[in-house]
Formats: structure tokens, C-alpha cells, sequence
């Protein structure tokens, strides 16, 4: 039994493909967690909400290489 | 599209009282070609230095090295765009250049001041390190040149290349009047219909990303860098300037992409060996995933409407720009166009890929050596007669070789120096070879 391990990044696809376990797809390469067009509650809230589904994620156990969007729960 | 290009070798270099063009032999009047350069009131220092080939001279800081090339008939102007040219539609009529000359832009100007990207480049006339680039064997007119210390960051990158282009200019106009020694055609006439149909995918960073602004200074196309979709370029407006500019690798600076040997190889066999259908030239460096793959996308569509069979690939860039490139040829291989992919290798140590990510499409790769100098185990360049430039240079990276490893320091220019930190020989112009 290892630490489980959720990665946040924003080329998800290539974290999956080189066999990250639990991928967390982030904004941008600029602001992985955050969104600067955003105010500044919106921006805290935004990167809020991608850390809480990394979180989430790191909680449940995974078959292999999976993504976690937390724009598409967004919606 | 119609192209006559005029070349005029160069095998000596002096100054003199005017400048001219006389049978290989090119005089340039120093004092008036930096009175043209100290128009600019954003300049602030100039000075024109020649370098000549298996000199022991080193020149940094290099940000661009120019070939000078004259639009003689036809319209617009070469290198078109950029530092505020004229945009005019290139690759027609007649040009004229100075083959075997670079007018090289030495300028401790950033490129910007968003961090992460740093002026790197030095160059050596003589030696190991001189060896490993084709500029060694050019007649290198150096302008030294530095903006206004008050100006913004972009503003002195402007200055600084519009004056390095003043000198290219100057010293064309002295060829265009003449007969040129050599002339070949360029144009992509009808062809064998059997011929298979090969484009070439010119992938091109932006600096956009990085730098946070859509004007930042790179190879341009037309004078813009910011990220934009794949582009159409006819491989005339390419032999014009149409994608130029200074650059922090030493293989992507505008004298090589005018010279590239792929792209030049591609063009002149053209109707012999295949049929050439153009550039398609895509700025990398989009930072989400479905940009990425957007790009891959419309790249591969555009060359199928091309109607390409086939597509050569090449970037000049590293890291996260690998995804949209390669993803490209990816696309390119699932409708049904093969393709070739030149690449400098990443550093393989610890079993990492010697790519970002390796897909099965990308079955047809050559290798151009690795990327990084220290992986390369290129030698520390040794001391040099004379400097060009700047007297000392920071060692920003540290080093992890010779007298220096570990430095993180100023050490005087003269040497011995570490080797630049990059070695991405992006077109195929070096002569590594390796053994295994």
C-alpha cells in the first residue's frame, strides 16, 4: 500500500499517457489553479474547487490512469 | 508564384570609404552605415566589428544573426513585417543576397521580463565550439548594439533588431544594382501527376505564454508571434523573409531559417523526386490541452486539403510544445499522410524518453543529437584572442562541466567558457555524428 498520488496538470492527457494514476485536469500551463480573468473570490473559489477534486480523488481507488475534471462538474 | 534569386558570394570583408560589392570582395563605410543606425533615437550605443571565419574571436551576446537579402523586382520588401516592415505579400520578382554573411545583433537586450527565457547564444569563429555551427564559416559583421536603459522591454527588442536590419539593409543595397554571379529559379510549376505530394510542417514557438504578451520578440511570421493557426506559406515567401527573426536557440535565428537545408532540399526537388506543395507553419507553445490538440487537428486537415501524401516535420523548440507538434504528426498518420519528424533528443538519463511523449504514430524519427550541451558532453570552449561584446557573461545555469562546474557566476567572455546550455540543431545542419 503506497500514498496515492493525484496529479493537477493542464496537458492531462500527457500525465495519462506516461501512467500518472489520478490526473486532475488543470486550466492553463500559466495558472494550473487559477483563472486571472476571474475576480478575486471567483479566482479563490475556481482554484478551490480543482484542489477539493484532487483531493476527492487521492480518496478513491483507481484501475489505472484516470482523469478527474473538475470543469466538466462544473457545469 | 515566380522567384529569382540572385547570390552573391562573399569571401572578403573590410571597411572602406563607401560600400560596395566587388567580385566576392564587400567594402562597408562603418561611419555611415552607424549613422544610419544612430537615427533611432532609442539607441543608445553602436559599434561594427567584423569576425571572419577561423578567427580566434568569440561574439556575445548573440541574438540574431541576418543574411542580407534585397528585394530588386517584384513588390514588397524582404523580411517582411517585422519591426513595423511593410506587410505586403512576398515571393515574387527578384531578390538579391549575400551568401556567406551574417550582419550579427549583439545586445544584452532580454527578451522580455517575464522571466524564464535568457539571451544565451555566444558565438566562436575558430575552435570545437565554432565547429558545431555554420556561422563560423561566415564573414560576421557585428553590430554591438544597446537601446535607452529607460525603454520597455519590448521597445528595446524592436530597437535593437530594427538596427541590426538597417546595417542587413545597407549592406544589400550595395549588391542591388549589380549582375548577380549565380541566379536559380524558385516556383512550383506542374509536375509529374505521379509524383507523390510532400508539405513541410514548419512548426515555430511563440512567445506568447511565456512572455504574456502577444508582441514579444521571436521568429516572426509577417512580423507576428503571438499563437495564431497553422498558416499557408508558399516556400517563396519563406526564400523572402516572410518568417524571420531573432531567437534563443542558435539553429532558429533568421539566418538559418532562410537557410535551412530541409526546406531548401525540399523546394529544389520539387518535380524530380516529388511534388512540393509548401510550408504549412504552426505556432507552438498553447497551454491547454484541447489548444494542443485543436492545432493538431486543423494542421493534418489542412494538409489533407493540400492533398499532401506525405509531410516533413520539424519545431525548434522544447518541452510542452512537443504535445501539439507531435500530436500533429499523429494526426497527419490517422488520414493517411506519412511522415518524417526531424528532432534534436531530450535528456535520457534515468530512463525518461528521449521524447515528451512517444506515440506509435511517430515511427519515422532522425535524430539531430541531444539537445542540451551538458548531455552532449560538448567541451568547454577554449580562450579566445578577442572579444566581440560584452566582456564578461553570467553563467546562469551553472555548469556541469570543466573549470566552471558548479559556477553560477560573471566570468570574463574571453574564456574558457562553458558551452551554451543549448544544442537543438532544429533544420539539420550539423555534422554530429555518434557511435554506439
Amino acid at each position: 500500500m503506497g500514498i496515492p498520488v493525484g496529479m493537477i496538470s493542464a496537458i492531462y492527457n500527457f500525465a495519462l499517457t506516461t501512467g500518472a494514476n489520478r490526473v486532475i485536469r488543470g486550466a492553463r500551463i500559466e495558472h494550473v489553479c487559477g483563472d486571472p480573468t476571474l475576480s478575486p473570490e471567483k479566482d479563490y473559489a475556481f482554484g478551490m474547487h480543482i484542489v477539493r477534486t484532487a483531493l476527492a480523488a487521492i480518496t478513491v481507488a483507481v484501475p489505472g490512469p484516470t482523469l478527474f475534471d473538475p470543469m466538466q462538474e462544473r457545469k | 508564384m515566380r522567384l529569382e534569386m540572385g547570390t552573391f558570394p562573399v569571401h572578403d570583408v573590410t571597411f572602406g570609404a563607401s560600400t560596395r560589392y566587388d567580385a566576392g570582395r564587400l567594402t562597408i563605410d562603418r561611419d555611415a552605415v552607424l549613422a544610419a543606425v544612430r537615427q533611432d533615437p532609442r539607441i543608445a550605443t553602436a559599434e561594427l566589428e567584423i569576425a571572419h571565419p577561423g578567427e580566434s574571436v568569440r561574439i556575445w551576446p548573440v541574438r540574431d544573426v541576418i543574411e542580407p537579402r534585397v528585394k530588386v523586382e517584384g513588390r514588397g520588401v524582404c523580411y517582411p513585417g517585422i519591426c513595423d516592415r511593410e506587410i505586403t505579400t512576398v515571393g515574387t520578382g527578384r531578390t538579391h543576397r549575400l551568401a556567406g554573411l551574417g550582419v550579427v545583433e549583439v545586445s544584452s537586450v532580454n527578451w522580455h521580463d517575464a522571466g524564464g527565457d535568457f539571451v544565451e547564444t555566444y558565438l566562436d569563429m575558430s575552435g570545437p565550439y565554432g565547429e558545431m555551427y555554420p556561422y563560423a564559416r561566415l564573414f560576421n559583421v557585428c553590430l554591438v548594439v544597446e537601446p535607452d536603459a529607460g525603454l520597455g522591454e519590448e521597445v528595446k527588442n524592436y530597437a535593437v533588431h530594427k538596427a541590426a536590419l538597417t546595417v542587413a539593409d545597407r549592406l544589400a543595397e550595395a549588391v542591388r544594382g549589380l549582375t548577380p554571379p549565380e541566379t536559380e529559379v524558385f516556383e512550383l510549376g506542374p509536375v509529374d501527376p505521379s509524383l507523390p505530394k510532400v508539405v513541410y510542417i514548419w512548426c515555430v514557438h511563440s512567445p506568447q505564454a511565456m512572455s504574456g504578451s502577444p508582441t514579444a520578440f521571436c521568429t516572426a511570421t509577417y512580423g507576428l508571434t503571438q499563437l495564431t493557426p497553422p498558416w499557408y506559406l508558399h516556400p517563396n515567401e519563406i526564400l523572402d523573409g516572410a518568417l524571420t527573426g531573432p531567437y534563443r536557440t542558435a539553429y532558429a535565428m533568421s539566418w538559418t531559417v532562410a537557410n535551412n537545408p530541409l526546406f531548401l532540399d525540399l523546394y529544389r526537388r520539387h518535380g524530380r523526386d516529388w511534388n512540393f506543395l509548401g510550408v504549412i507553419s504552426l505556432r507552438t507553445e498553447w497551454t491547454t490541452q484541447t489548444e494542443k490538440q485543436l492545432m493538431a487537428n486543423q494542421t493534418a486537415k489542412l494538409a489533407k486539403q493540400l492533398g499532401a501524401d506525405g509531410a516533413v516535420v520539424t519545431w525548434d523548440a522544447g518541452g510542452n510544445e512537443f504535445i501539439e507538434v507531435v500530436r500533429s504528426i499523429q494526426a497527419c498518420e490517422r488520414l493517411g499522410i506519412k511522415t518524417v519528424f526531424l528532432t534534436s533528443e531530450d535528456d535520457a538519463t534515468e530512463g525518461a524518453p528521449t521524447m515528451l511523449e512517444p506515440l506509435p504514430e511517430a515511427d519515422a524519427i532522425v535524430s539531430t543529437s541531444f539537445f542540451k550541451n551538458v548531455t552532449l558532453a560538448v567541451p568547454e570552449a577554449p580562450a579566445v584572442a578577442r572579444v566581440i561584446g560584452v566582456p564578461t557573461k553570467k553563467i546562469l545555469r551553472g555548469s556541469a562541466i570543466g573549470l566552471h562546474a558548479g559556477a553560477d557566476a560573471s566570468l570574463p567572455t574571453a574564456g574558457p567558457l562553458p558551452p551554451p546550455w543549448r544544442y537543438d540543431d532544429h533544420y539539420g545542419f550539423g555534422s554530429l555524428s555518434c557511435t554506439e
